[in-house]
């Protein structure tokens, strides 16, 4: 059962290595931020992988919480600054 | 200057969000013996929330609810207490923030002293984490300046 988790999180790995070339090189600013999201959200569930990996899951599930607040947060900002012209 | 937003999703989002972000940053410093986290962790946490706040509702409503007087206020008093519960430590004749001294007064086992008394210092730097982040996004967003020097400046210019 590790092996499996271990693939789904080196797949999720590669899409996250995507999603980082739209956030770098991606035309525009609504595809970085898009990209960045993305991101966020495959890295919660990549960090939930690594805790039924090392059998530790309620010790990840905590911090996939707080990543998880925080992004929300972040794209909420970047949106805004995006919305009102350089202006939070 | 942070201006409001009219978007009724963000502003409702953010009104059901909000409570929750809380009371979870209160488990993360309470819990922080046995999971990962703690007064720091907790107190960003508590932070980020008022940021949200500031965010969706802008920086006149947030002022209401916690002004920079108010976080200048709370994050000296969290220093308070983390200084205060070492002192006492101090005071009663063992090294600074050394807890086991403290069960004389809890009337509590030594073990369960320090247990104690690390919660007390862990809540102090959550206390003061909250409001220097909020502080510090508080002034990036103003520019450093409150009402009172706006006034000043007005009647500089009258």
């Amino acid at each position: 059962m590790g092996n499996f988790f271990l693939l789904l999180g080196m797949g999720l790995f590669t899409l996250v290595l995507l999603c980082l070339y739209r956030g770098v090189f991606g035309p525009g600013v609504l595809n970085r931020i898009a990209g960045i999201c993305a991101i966020g959200t495959k890295t919660l569930v990549i960090l939930l992988l690594m805790g039924f990996i090392y059998n530790r899951v309620e010790m990840f599930i905590d911090i996939s919480m707080v990543y998880a607040l925080l992004n929300f947060i972040g794209t909420i900002t970047a949106a805004k600054y995006l919305e009102i012209k350089g202006d939070v | 200057m942070t201006r409001v937003t009219d978007d009724i999703i963000i502003r409702a989002v953010s009104r059901v969000l909000i409570p929750f972000i809380q009371l979870y940053a209160l488990y993360v410093i309470m819990h922080g013996h046995y999971s990962p986290g703690g007064g720091f962790q907790g107190g960003v946490i508590m932070g980020a929330s008022f940021i949200l706040y500031l965010l969706t509702h802008g920086l006149e409503e947030a002022r209401t609810k916690m002004s920079e007087i108010k976080a200048g206020v709370f994050s000296s008093f969290g220093l308070l207490i983390y200084s205060g519960i070492g002192l006492l430590c101090l005071i009663l004749g063992s090294n600074y923030l050394d807890y086991g001294k403290l069960s004389t007064i809890l009337k509590v086992i030594p073990a369960q002293a320090r247990s104690l008394a690390i919660l007390g210092v862990e809540i102090g730097v959550g206390i003061t984490v909250m409001a220097v982040v909020f502080s510090v996004f508080f002034d990036i967003s103003t520019g450093g300046i409150t009402p009172e020097d706006e006034e000043d400046l007005g009647g500089r210019d009258g």
